[in-house]
């Protein structure tokens, strides 16, 4: 049995492109959503884009977006039945899972108990053992950092120090010298510690060169597991993904269906019963292991959700009610169809060491067209705050085949304009437009081993772009706002984020010169 | 109408004028070079821009914005963040002035100098954590530690200068 609408009335715990995107669903599903909000994103996109809004207080995400007692207590007092976590924040956080459940309300993913099983590294890599699946050589356990580094020594340099309860590449350093090895940890105990509240660490053989391929799974409450198959994310900067794209160029459908099953065999095992991930690396060979498991809706669902044809976030509120996967997917033809790929545009700087950065949109153009699809979180006038993740929004393209895809994915980039704060986006660019991504030859490594891609071209300026920028600070009103250099000039810091000052040119304040 | 403004190519500064000749035509003057362009501004904060001429073989899609003191223009495909002569160097960390300043608003999680500390150019002085990454700032000069106002644990807004550092006068690189 399949509930229309699965719940009348449902909470947002997270912020910016996601939950915007995640209002989106609920709103075609005919389910009223919830936003919740610390008070620097008061008119963050998400606010603006749920039915309700409730204020959590506070700006650190610490104070606001983790704190599990407001969060609950803004579902309570909101008459929200059900609770969707996002990415990151509280979403793999069993504790929260297990509160939401005792707050007499829905979680809108994995039950606590599969969560616990597959949420640490850990256990994962335990459970994973258990049914089968390969798993790369290395420890389980956070023996201390002597022990870690005897452990390298044992398995051998390179090795993939991880933090515990990681993921998203916090807390995660690549190690090729022994002697690095307890700076290292050092580092990456220091991160987890602040980005999960736990700095326990395991260690791993690096496993080069490699592809990063992962499956996408959904389960209900009724045991059923199903695949919604691959997808290549190996451009990575620094163990953070940059580049999505399913299918996977190199995964042909035997070496699918073995990975589907792997990952089907384990969620079934732990009663997996929402969306999730599991991570593999794949070797040059045609070997995978066993990384992870996401046990949550992934940042990169969109590219599935483009070549399946199912849309993610509302298979996650029907099983969440109860729905059936073998009658919300019967009759549906599910092999992938076409190709996708996905640019995450973040608020950093490639060219300066990806140093990220927050402060005024002046200016914002997302990309329009056939096959084009825009996860965004931000618009012209919106104030990126410094306390969040830099992702601004995905840019995401459909095509026929990889080869048109990746052209689509070029020209909406050169249609994208993000201005006031550096992006990523020329970076992108660069990227798609390479060789080697064209030929599909990734590598987890490859960003970290072609330099210049991050770079960027050393020319100055052309006469052309010099032209631009008077002709838009003479044409376009919008542009030409308070560049009227020196005005103001306070002496203060460079770039300074204070929106006042900032907006003082051309509206708030007209007239006060 | 004109505008004129100066911005920094290549460490030299350049003059850059536009003056408004009759309807969509302007007069932009590059340094010692003349243009003329056909400028049209669109509804989205856009201006099409073609060179009189040639408005069939090369015309453009250019989107402005001031970005704090600096100006960024992204065009033929292109973001170019143009620094004026008040403010050769745009954001970044530490500069070459022996100042580490904080590249972004944040947090300071470890300080690892003192004054009168003897430090190498390319040394982390100062780690903070800002959008949930760690960044080591180095002062991109050798010399001497002469005051450090960052504080472990301390939050600190974007330019608040961190630690000073004189250089050598006898450095050897």
């Amino acid at each position: 049995m399949v509930k229309n609408p699965p719940f009348r009335r449902v909470l947002i715990a997270n912020r910016g492109e996601i939950a915007v995107r995640i209002a989106r669903g609920l709103r075609e599903l005919g389910i009223e959503s919830v936003a919740v909000h610390s008070e620097i994103d008061a008119r963050c996109a998400h606010v603006l884009a749920a039915d309700h809004a409730v204020l959590l207080g506070g700006n650190t995400a610490a104070e606001s977006y983790l704190d599990i007692g407001k969060v609950i207590a803004a579902a309570k007092s909101s008459g929200a039945e059900a609770i969707h976590p996002g990415y990151g924040f509280l979403s793999e956080n069993a504790a929260f899972a297990r509160a939401v459940r005792d707050a007499g309300l829905v979680f809108v993913g994995p039950n606590p108990e599969a969560m616990e099983r597959l949420g640490g590294k850990k256990a994962a890599r335990e459970e994973a053992i258990a049914a089968g699946v390969p798993v790369i050589p290395g420890t389980e356990q956070d023996v201390g950092d002597a022990g870690l580094i005897e452990v390298a020594k044992k398995i051998g340099m390179p090795v993939m120090v991880k933090a515990s309860a990681g993921g998203g590449g916090r807390g995660m350093r690549l190690v090729e010298r022994e002697q690095d090895l307890a700076e290292a940890l050092m580092a990456s105990r220091r991160e987890a510690k602040a980005s999960f509240g736990d700095d326990r660490m395991i260690l791993e053989r690096a496993v080069f060169p490699a592809r990063h391929i992962e499956i996408q799974l959904i389960g209900d409450r009724h045991g059923n597991v199903v695949s919604l198959h691959e997808r290549e994310c190996s451009v990575q900067r620094r163990n953070q993904k940059v580049l999505e794209e399913a299918p996977s160029a190199v995964v042909d459908e035997a070496l699918r269906q073995r990975m589907g099953e792997c990952a089907v065999a384990l969620a079934k095992r732990v009663g997996y019963d929402n969306a999730g991930t599991a991570e593999f690396l794949l070797d040059d060979h045609g070997n995978f292991y066993f990384l992870e498991v996401n046990t949550r809706l992934q940042v990169e669902h969109p590219v599935t959700e483009l070549v399946t044809g199912v849309d993610l976030v509302h298979l996650q509120m029907h099983v969440a009610a109860g729905g059936k996967l073998t009658d919300l997917l019967a009759g549906k033809d599910l092999r992938p169809r076409g190709h996708a790929i996905e640019a995450r545009i973040c608020a950093e700087s490639p060219e300066n060491g990806y140093l990220p950065a927050a402060g005024l949109l002046r200016l914002v153009r997302e990309a329009e067209g056939p096959g084009i699809r825009i996860d965004s979180g931000v618009y012209t006038g919106w104030e990126v705050p410094p306390f969040y993740d830099s992702m601004l929004a995905k840019l995401i393209v459909w095509a026929p085949d990889r080869a048109t895809a990746c052209q689509r994915l070029s020209q909406a980039l050169r249609d994208t304009a993000y201005l006031g704060i550096p992006t990523n986006v020329d970076f992108l660019r660069r990227i798609v437009d390479d060789t080697a991504f064209r030929h599909a030859r990734l590598r987890t490594d490859m960003l970290r081993l072609r330099p210049e891609l991050a770079d960027g071209p050393k020319e100055p300026p052309e006469d052309l772009a010099l032209a631009a920028a008077v002709l838009c600070q003479a044409v376009a009103p919008r542009a030409g706002s308070s560049s009227s250099n020196g005005s103001n000039g306070n002496g203060g810091g460079q770039g300074s984020t204070a929106p006042w000052q900032d907006l003082a040119g051309f509206r708030l304040f007209e007239g006060t010169r | 109408m004109k505008i004129s403004r100066e911005y920094v190519r290549g460490g030299k500064t350049v003059a850059v004028s536009a003056e408004h000749l009759e309807g969509d035509r302007w007069r932009v003057r590059v340094g010692e070079q003349s243009y003329e362009y056909h400028a049209v501004a669109l509804g989205d904060g856009g201006v099409r821009l073609a060179p009189v001429g040639q408005e069939f073989d090369r015309s453009f899609v250019a989107y402005g914005a001031p970005a704090g003191k600096e100006f960024m223009v992204r065009v033929n495909g292109r973001t170019h963040t143009l620094a004026t002569p008040a403010n050769k160097r745009g954001g970044g960390g530490g500069g070459s002035d022996g100042t580490i300043r904080a590249p972004m608003t944040g947090t300071v999680l470890d300080v690892m100098c003192k004054p009168g500390d003897t430090v190498a150019a390319d040394q982390a002085l100062v780690v903070l954590s800002a959008m949930k990454m760690e960044h080591k700032l180095t002062a991109g000069i050798a010399g001497v530690v002469l005051s450090v106002a960052a504080k472990k644990g301390g939050t600190v807004d974007q330019g608040a200068a961190l630690v000073v550092v004189e250089p050598k006068k006898e450095a050897k690189e």
